[in-house]
């Protein structure tokens, strides 16, 4: 039920959304470039200021420059540091259960502690 | 019994170790990073100066050279003092503890002693440190009320940051004195 094949519905969508861009565009344009008194004439007066017409295309640029910087800092600032215990261990770990062991089978997977791990690595000489 | 080994630090520098063994349940290592080089200290000084010196010429006001006199002298002591650290050495007393000592390069020492009882492991672990992934080694502090949970993870050697050749090194001192705790008899 969920497949992204398409479908009638959703190529209408498309379309639909497609002509309306298409004539928020032209009417972005129109606004942005036909003079005020012509518009007037029409007998159109309740618009927003043109200065908007600028201004919002640049909000939204430096926006996205600024979405940029954060993201980078927002990641930073959610690295566990180097003296937490999340670069350890997790809430799932901690409360895992021990399976039985079990003879010729497959051990369960599980959270090795990191002493052990450390034992396995470093510390055979060969 | 001493002896030195060089290494080389996470960025690149050189530093070396050295590990003495004071008896058969005592081991001190320590790490030496690079001292300070004159090239950069005359580098930073000859930028600062220059930069006061343009200021100077700019706005000729004579209070920007003394000024970056100050500031370069200031600089200096609070770098030598608080920012640069020369050694960092990691004592193991099997049965008593482990003391951390950071010696600055105006010759300040700072220690952390912790008490056996209370260390659980020395181990090696890996982290995302700055845009890279690190080997560090650290102590685990045990909980007091879960035997087998960590309350608290002590990173060791934090400004040299040697690599892992240097880290397996110290490891496996630590481990053979850690070792005998086990063996050992309990003493309250």
């Amino acid at each position: 039920e969920n497949s992204p094949a398409p479908l009638p519905e959703r190529a209408i969508y498309g379309f639909a959304l497609f002509l309306g861009s298409w004539f928020g565009f032209i009417l972005y344009l129109i606004w942005a470039y036909v003079p005020e008194t012509w518009l007037f004439s029409l007998g159109l007066t309740y618009w927003p200021q043109k200065y908007w017409a600028v201004a919002l295309p640049v909000y939204l640029l430096v926006a996205v420059g600024i979405g940029y910087i954060l993201l980078f800092g927002i990641n930073m600032m959610s690295t566990a540091p180097l003296n937490s215990t999340h670069t350890i261990t997790d809430n799932y770990a901690k409360k895992q259960q021990q399976k039985t062991f079990q003879e010729e089978a497959i051990p369960a997977l599980r959270d090795i502690p990191i002493s052990e791990v450390n034992r396995m690595f470093f510390l055979p000489e060969k | 019994m001493a002896e030195e080994r060089r290494f080389r630090s996470a960025s690149g520098a050189p530093i070396a170790l050295r590990r003495r063994q004071h008896s058969a349940s005592c081991r001190e290592l320590a790490v030496r990073g690079p001292r300070l080089q004159l090239r950069s200290l005359s580098a930073a000084t000859s930028a600062v100066w220059l930069a006061a010196y343009g200021l100077f010429a700019l706005s000729e006001n004579s209070v920007v050279l003394s000024a970056a006199i100050f500031i370069s002298l200031i600089g200096l002591i609070i770098y030598l003092h608080f920012v640069k650290i020369d050694q960092e050495s990691l004592l193991v007393i099997g049965s008593l503890g482990i003391q951390l000592t950071s010696s600055y390069a105006s010759g300040k020492e700072s220690t952390t002693f912790i008490e056996m009882g209370q260390v659980k492991d020395v181990v090696i672990n890996e982290a995302i440190h700055m845009q890279k992934v690190i080997y560090y080694l650290c102590i685990l502090l045990q909980d007091p009320e879960d035997p087998q949970g960590v309350s608290e993870v002590v990173p060791l050697f934090q400004s040299s940051k040697p690599r892992l050749d240097c880290l397996i090194e110290v490891y496996k001192s630590c481990q053979e004195i850690l070792e005998q705790r086990k063996t050992a008899p309990q003493s309250s």
